[in-house]
């Protein structure tokens, strides 16, 4: 990822469209059920996972996110779930499945649910962030009990994040100006650079202090104002959990291709 | 504290390892004044403005915000007496939001919620930015950035409003917008800048730090038209002075606008 | 290094997630004690900085490829270990839920595997006691690329061992080592003379951010002790290049010292993945192609009932 791609998806992210009007603690609650779901399926039965595409699917366009740009984006893994999982078809060759005149091994089978679950565990994330906004999801996270410490830690690393890009844009955009086609550095001038991009960051640190300080801040981080749950929220979480039980226990590809396919 | 001044007395400060940052400065600023600190970089602006709001404390001397001196023991109402803007806007929004940034303050002067949400909305508007509130401040204008910096001070309600160089990094429409919008505070203001035409037009009074030291203070349009002052400490008489100036020496017409200005401002 | 959820499964992501997540705990109580207000701007501003320093890649000497630091041992050194862990930790969360690089269920294993390794272990144990005053430019190096490789090599080992745990790849440990340990061992020596550089430039323009760091706590160490120190460390990294050099030759061999060492047989489980359930084939196969298509005219449906919301929200954008 270049240092432009990545302030590019911080800009488009908090830009974002925001479609739904569900508490986004339930929406955390939500993937992580997903996640278990998609991750517990066993990797022979790539079948059950066809049919966990429903929930991004969804989700990507009730809240308005589109899910043509979270298919692309999830493409991405499919890479190291590839480095990773290459070695099944390679070594495991029992004979699992006959197509009609094609056999297929099990290491195939396992390949392939490799990257499906790469990409569904992918999607899922990409889903939350997109449909509720990183600020949104902190602030959950801190409503859930997680520690000041930890969300406002997320919160400042996340501020400054595309400040320090900027910082590190313009000082390697001054060395392309006079190096030689080369993007990445010779280890010393590299130690260099970081290390200057290290002390700049330092002395910012130190500034921002000030600015803390000049506000009356004494250590302790403001908690976030509790929010109460309504009716609706209830019903997002019961329903989606009840799909992912239905999805994840009841085999959907077997019942359907019986009914397609009854005479085999 | 109905008295809003700021009284230095021969206040010295020295950076560990280092030089003497200020040496033996002394002045009073007094209720309602605007007041320009001028100087090259390094004459000891930006440290003496750390020094108002208690982020440094002077190795000898005292300051004095209102009748209470500045002390480790009186930081929490100094900071609330005084609010300081700082130079880089980025340094001051830490918040995720523009409204977290804001309500930063008043939350940290331990105020009710409602009463928070009240200076909020307030002070974003006294800025003219009450529809940025939802949004990341990373996102924002350099002006906008400027101006939200200013409203998270504004938001504690301080009598007296210290700026380090607001005007950096601005372009013109922001620069005149931001001018504006100084132009509307009633405080008590410090206003450390390199901006001379800034200085000239918002600020009646200026001092002028040279090393460490003091080394003029008096109208503004007075200091800036001393030439020989000027060049001493390496400053640039502003455009719409000199042009002024020139006209007065030469006798004829010189840029019709300057000569406006100059003879609006030194009237 | 990052690992992503396809490779894990939901026992190995919650014993990792529960691990991390408590040792996140104790970081961010003991962060909370601490009586230095600017520990709060500092780690923030570590974080992004560390984060921009990932994405600046430096060459590999002699192989005309690129690598980044991953950066445990660097911050470590100026905000201590669990300053540091708090941060790299929230670096991580960050990359997992912005960018999509590494999975929310894999969170866990990537913060013990390549936070909570280098922070917790590789710093206190090798880099804290090796760099001793006097501080010279070669002490650093030498601790930090010791430091580096540890870290590293145990990161890798921890990847293995949980991909393998999760049944995920049919390739049994011995051999999965075989492929990550030469590989991290190369890596841990790049990362380890990059954080050393850095290192050594601040230590020569502004040595007081690194005292902060290496002060605090410190009790003397011995000289005997320090000596013990140096020869755990050395013995370390000789052990890791052996260690590489037997499982290229020997795999097996590799496979059956770690079972005798560890005393666990259950670490290298993953033959065949589940190959003794497969449901049954041809209709099966068919639900597959019926599930597909049912994806896509939902996708479709969607995509029409909620057109409507999605052009207000472009719009907003806009």
């Amino acid at each position: 990822m270049s240092i432009q791609r990545a302030l590019i998806t911080l800009n488009s992210l908090e830009n974002g469209d925001r479609g739904l009007a569900v508490d986004s603690r339930f929406q955390v609650i939500v993937t992580v059920m997903y996640l278990v779901a998609v991750l517990s399926v066993p990797l022979a039965d790539p079948g059950m996972l066809v049919w966990m595409f429903v929930y991004p699917i969804v989700m990507a366009e009730a809240s308005g996110t589109g899910y043509g740009r979270v298919l692309v984006k999830s493409l991405w893994v499919l890479p190291l779930a590839t480095v990773i999982g290459i070695f099944n078809p390679i070594l495991d060759h029992t004979p699992a499945w006959h197509i009609w005149s094609v056999t297929v091994s099990a290491g195939w089978v396992t390949f392939i649910s490799i990257c499906l679950r790469g990409v569904l565990a992918v999607q899922a994330v990409l889903v939350l962030v997109y449909s509720t906004g990183f600020y949104t999801i902190c602030t959950a996270m801190q409503r859930m009990g997680l520690p000041a410490v930890l969300t406002t830690q997320l919160l400042m690393v996340y501020r400054y994040i595309s400040v320090l890009l900027q910082e590190s844009l313009s000082m390697s955009r001054a060395r392309a100006a006079r190096g030689f086609g080369c993007s990445s550095y010779p280890l010393r001038l590299w130690g260099m650079m970081v290390g200057q991009l290290l002390l700049r960051s330092v002395e910012r640190a130190r500034r921002v202090h000030n600015a803390m300080l000049a506000r009356g801040f004494d250590g302790a981080l403001p908690a976030p104002e509790p929010k109460g749950l309504r009716a609706a929220d209830w019903i997002y979480l019961a329903g989606w959990i009840a799909a992912f039980a239905l999805l994840r226990f009841i085999d959907i590809s077997g019942i359907f291709g019986n009914i397609i396919d009854p005479a085999s | 504290m109905s008295h809003h001044y700021i009284q230095f007395n021969d206040v010295h400060y020295r950076y560990p390892g280092g030089v003497e940052a200020l040496c033996g400065v002394t002045f009073r600023i007094t209720h309602g004044e605007k007041v320009a600190l001028l100087g090259q970089n390094g004459a000891g602006k930006s440290t003496l403005l750390l020094h108002t709001d208690g982020l440094l404390l002077p190795a000898s001397g005292e300051v004095n915000v209102g009748d209470v001196p500045v002390r480790k023991s009186t930081l929490k109402l100094i900071r609330r007496t005084v609010g300081l803007v700082f130079q880089n806007p980025d340094d001051q929004l830490f918040m995720p939001t523009v409204a977290d940034d804001v309500a930063f303050g008043p939350l940290n002067m331990g105020l009710p919620p409602d009463e928070v949400k009240r200076r909020v909305d307030a002070s974003l508007a006294a800025v003219g930015a009450t529809e940025l509130a939802g949004r990341p401040s990373f996102e924002l204008s350099g002006g906008q950035k400027r101006a939200v910096a200013i409203a998270t001070v504004i938001a504690m309600e301080p009598d007296i409003l210290v700026m380090d160089e607001p005007s950096a990094n601005l372009d013109t429409g922001a620069r005149r917008r931001l001018l504006d919008i100084l132009h509307g505070f009633g405080h008590t203001m410090l206003v450390a800048t390199h901006d001379l035409d800034l200085a000239l037009e918002l600020c009646p009074r200026a001092i002028v730090l040279d090393r460490g030291r003091v080394v003029a203070d008096g109208p503004t349009a007075t200091l800036l038209a001393n030439r020989q002052l000027m060049q001493s400490t390496g400053m640039d008489i502003p455009v719409s002075l000199s042009a002024y100036l020139d006209s007065l020496l030469q006798g004829i017409g010189g840029g019709e606008v300057g000569v406006e200005v100059g003879a609006r401002i030194l009237k | 290094m990052h690992m992503a959820d396809a490779l894990v499964s939901p026992p190995v992501a919650a014993v990792a997630g529960v691990a991390a997540a408590s040792l996140l705990v104790v970081a961010t109580r003991k962060v909370a004690k601490s009586q230095r207000t600017d520990i709060i701007p500092l780690m923030g501003v570590m974080g992004a900085f560390v984060f921009a320093a990932q994405m600046i890649n430096f060459s590999i000497p002699g192989t005309g490829s690129s690598g980044h630091i991953i950066g445990g041992i660097l911050l470590a050194a100026f905000l201590g270990p669990w300053a540091a862990y708090l941060t790299l930790c929230s670096v991580l969360i960050i990359q997992c839920l912005v960018f999509a690089d590494g999975g929310l269920m894999a969170l866990g294993c990537n913060m013990i595997n390549m936070a909570a390794v280098s922070t917790l272990i590789g710093y206190p144990l090798l880099y804290k006691p090796l760099v001793k005053y006097p501080i010279s430019t070669a002490r650093i190096m030498a601790a930090s690329v010791l430091a580096c490789v540890l870290s590293l090599e145990g990161g890798a080992l921890l990847v293995s061992a949980e991909t393998v745990a999760s049944g995920i790849t049919a390739l049994p440990l011995g051999k999965f080592l075989m492929f990550m340990l030469p590989i991290h061992l190369a890596i841990g020596i790049c990362e380890g003379v990059a954080t050393g550089l850095v290192i050594a430039f601040v230590q020569r323009y502004n040595a007081s951010l690194l005292s902060g760091a290496v002060d605090a706590g410190t009790h003397k160490t011995s000289p005997r002790r320090k000596q013990v120190l140096w020869g755990f460390g050395i013995a370390a990294l000789v052990l890791a290049v052996a260690f590489t050099w037997i499982a290229s030759a020997n795999p097996d061999g590799l496979e059956w010292s770690i079972e005798k060492v560890a005393g666990v047989a259950e670490l290298a489980p993953a033959q065949a993945p589940a190959t003794a359930f497969m449901p049954d084939y041809e209709s099966h196969f068919a639900g597959i192609v019926g599930g597909v298509l049912v994806m896509i005219t939902l996708w479709a449906v969607t995509m029409l009932m909620f057109r409507r919301r999605r052009q207000a929200s472009a719009q907003r954008i806009k």
